[in-house]
């Protein structure tokens, strides 16, 4: 039996640390242990529901504008107001460019290197990695000249003994399995992923008057104004950018993404025994003008695609039975954000210390449960959902993965099919930006120039007492704000956040969370390079991955 | 433009907002001449890229733990960044120091890059930044000046301006 401990070499907030009990080259059983934002409703207490948004999009230094949307949103359902159809498609605009964006980064950035050896790629023969890049995709970059350069450009970077961003790899690790010319492949891939994502995000910078943290959110609307005669505002220029922009992102995820994705995949197909989860909860996303979401919220149960169940956020509890918090109910009990507390309540070892007290209380995060069920959130959560449901994008995007690689639907429950999950979702995302463009450009055409409802901006029109919750399927999952009004200012708020439902710690009845079940029965070849559990871990793609190290392993 | 400010920070999170809030003040009270961009770079960093690549010169503003009393100030040129960015303060520092890695490996460096880091004194939740950085930020807005001097800037504040 060996202990592995992964942690992230920040010991401040935001970090991910997970213990797994290693027997006979599998997991046993694992741990997930994170710290959150613990008093955000103090900052928030007494403040103006209208500016919450402002604060929360620094919350995070991952995603930002996925809790200001989430933020107006919980307001505009406390106050009942509903947004005219021009800001929800400047809203899915900013969200479906952040996702696909987001997705790219996160395979090639953050996931790869679980799966692409960037020390083989100085191996590869650059004529044969044109080759095999020929044949797997029209992209225009696929020359032997260009893969030379690519090599020869991280040949100096190693050689410089300044790896940077691939220093914390396992290079040379037995579960590599790419061939030389793959990993130069999507080495040269990772670079242009690079130059292409900083282009793409101009979108955000456009509608957002500024990227990081866009400045045009606003409780009933958007704040970017529409005119067609107006240097300043959205007019037709502006259109003709976002379809640059939009094109730009559907090229390179359908050119380059999708066939390094499949390329990649299809070497490591045992993937998909391994990483599953059984329940996932989807909140949908993309408001449409028939007033549906365009991704369907459902909640799937024991791994049955028959019965989709509709998501009541009433049925939502967290527990900190196995939490550094105090409940004034008790240890067991379990509490909807609405009536949240967050009373620290620190037993854990002092540090250092070599490992956490895994039969108590350890981890800052709470257990948010559905129904009682630990639910997994995030890009599979939403294929499946969609795809159960009939989606046709989503299923035509799905059907053609799944023959491509040769397997059946069964494989998606695993951390293959979670990894294929985003690079669906990026897909079908990119071709539905397209139509967000050309029906604000129809509005505008129309002569439909309206951006916000201000009838209640006036805090004389609120009630005395209000309360909201505002969903947004971000590029991480189903991300949930709470806000409870009183005498025109905020008396409650709470989050729960994608990587709190996915890293959950166990509950009040000792079930593990969505990561902790993933990773058990992982195989690990070698109990001091943890390759195979970073590669489940990453693909949840936890707010906190980048940092994570493994500190020590002991044999007990 | 050639000259670009970038404070990065959460200033949700006491001294490690300082970035963003002398951002705010060298935006407000001053003029430059010739005229410089200054960035509010919260908390993200590959976000930042396109300004790394878009501007010759590039100072930085953040919160380094230095290994020294808070308040402690000191300005880092090219090389003498990357051994101070090893120690994480918080998340976003992440964001620095791959931006940093990748706009190198990208071959995105300007001319020149300035670190103007100051330790802090506190890092836990909170929207004010610690009395001891409070009596720190005028030193450290003269540094920075001082920078732009050098390169040729003139800086106004605003109140002297008729």
């Amino acid at each position: 039996m060996a202990r592995l401990v992964i942690d992230p070499v920040t010991r401040i907030e935001g970090h991910l640390r997970c213990e797994a009990v290693v027997a006979d080259g599998k997991v046993k059983d694992a741990y997930s242990s994170c710290t959150m934002w613990r008093g955000i409703e103090v900052i928030m207490k007494g403040r103006d529901p209208r500016e919450a948004w402002v604060f929360v999009q620094r919350l995070c230094g991952v995603c930002t504008t996925v809790h200001a949307i989430a933020s107006i949103r919980a307001v505009e359902d406390a106050l009942k107001i509903k947004v005219p159809r021009n800001a929800d498609l400047i809203r899915n605009l900013i969200m479906a460019n952040q996702c696909v964006q987001d997705h790219v980064i996160h395979f090639y950035h953050l996931h790869a290197l679980d799966w692409v050896d960037v020390v083989s790629a100085l191996k590869a023969d650059p004529a044969k990695t044109s080759e095999l890049a020929k044949t797997i995709s029209p992209w225009p970059n696929n020359s032997t000249t260009y893969f030379k350069a690519v090599q020869d450009k991280l040949k100096a970077f190693v050689e410089r003994g300044q790896l940077g961003i691939f220093s914390n790899g396992y290079w040379g690790h037995p579960a590599y399995n790419l061939p030389p010319e793959a990993n130069l492949m999507a080495v040269a891939h990772y670079l242009e992923a690079l130059d292409w994502q900083k282009e793409v995000i101009k979108m955000m910078a456009m509608l957002g008057a500024k990227n990081p943290h866009p400045q045009t959110f606003l409780v009933g609307g958007m704040a970017i104004p529409i005119d067609p005669e107006s240097q300043n505002a959205i007019n037709a220029g502006t259109i003709a950018a976002l379809n640059k922009y939009a094109d730009m992102a559907i090229e390179f995820v359908e050119k380059v993404y999708i066939p390094d994705l499949l390329a990649v995949a299809s070497f490591y197909k045992d993937w998909a025994k391994y990483g599953g989860n059984v329940n996932f909860l989807a909140c949908g996303e993309y408001p449409e003008a028939n007033g549906k979401m365009w991704l369907p919220a459902g909640i799937i149960k024991n791994k049955n695609l028959k019965e989709i169940y509709p998501v009541d956020h009433k049925k939502i509890q967290e527990y900190i039975t196995r939490s550094y918090y105090k409940y004034s109910k008790g240890e067991n009990a379990g509490l909807h954000p609405w009536d949240g507390e967050t009373t620290p309540n620190y037993t854990g070892p002092k540090p250092p210390y070599e490992y956490l007290n895994v039969d108590g209380k350890y981890s800052w995060g709470k257990a948010p449960r559905y129904e009682d069920l630990p639910m997994e959130v995030g890009p599979l959560a939403r294929v499946l959902v969609a795809y159960a449901s009939g989606h046709k994008e989503v299923k035509e995007a799905v059907d053609m993965v799944m023959k491509k690689l040769g397997v059946g639907p069964e494989a998606l429950f695993s951390t293959l099919g979670r990894t294929a999950a985003r690079g669906i979702i990026a897909l079908v995302t990119a071709y539905k930006t397209k139509d967000f463009i050309n029906e604000l450009a129809a509005n505008i055409k129309k002569g439909d120039y309206t951006i916000a409802n201000t009838e209640k901006w006036d805090p004389k029109t609120w009630p005395a007492e209000a309360k909201g919750m505002g969903w947004h399927d971000a590029p991480r999952g189903a991300l949930s704000h709470y806000i409870v009004i009183k005498n025109k200012k905020i008396e409650n708020y709470q989050m729960v956040v994608p990587s709190t439902w996915n890293l959950s710690p166990r509950d009040n009845k000792g079930v593990r969370g969505p990561v902790e079940e993933a990773l058990v029965n992982t195989p690990v070849a070698d109990s001091k390079q943890p390759l195979e559990l970073l590669r489940t871990i990453h693909s949840f793609d936890p707010c906190m991955a980048c940092g994570m190290h493994i500190v020590e392993v002991k044999e007990e | 433009m050639d000259i670009c400010i970038i404070g990065v920070g959460n200033i949700l999170m006491q001294d490690e907002g300082i970035g963003p809030k002398i951002a705010e003040i060298l935006r407000k009270n001053y003029t430059f001449e010739p005229n410089i961009e200054i960035i509010d770079g919260g908390t993200l960093g590959l976000d930042l890229l396109p300004y790394i690549e878009k501007y010759k010169k590039i100072i930085i503003i953040d919160v380094v733990d230095f290994g020294k009393e808070p308040g402690f100030i000191k300005i880092l040129r090219g090389e003498e960044i990357p051994p101070y960015l090893k120690t994480k303060l918080s998340v976003h520092h992440v964001g620095v120091q791959d931006l940093l890695e990748v706009a190198r490996l990208m071959g995105y460096m300007p001319e020149e890059l300035v670190l103007a880091g100051i330790q802090p004194e506190s890092i836990d939740l909170g929207l004010d930044l610690s009395p001891t950085m409070v009596g720190k930020l005028n030193e450290l807005i003269e540094e920075i000046l001082k920078i732009l001097n050098n390169w040729g800037i003139k800086c106004v504040l605003q109140s002297l301006q008729e």
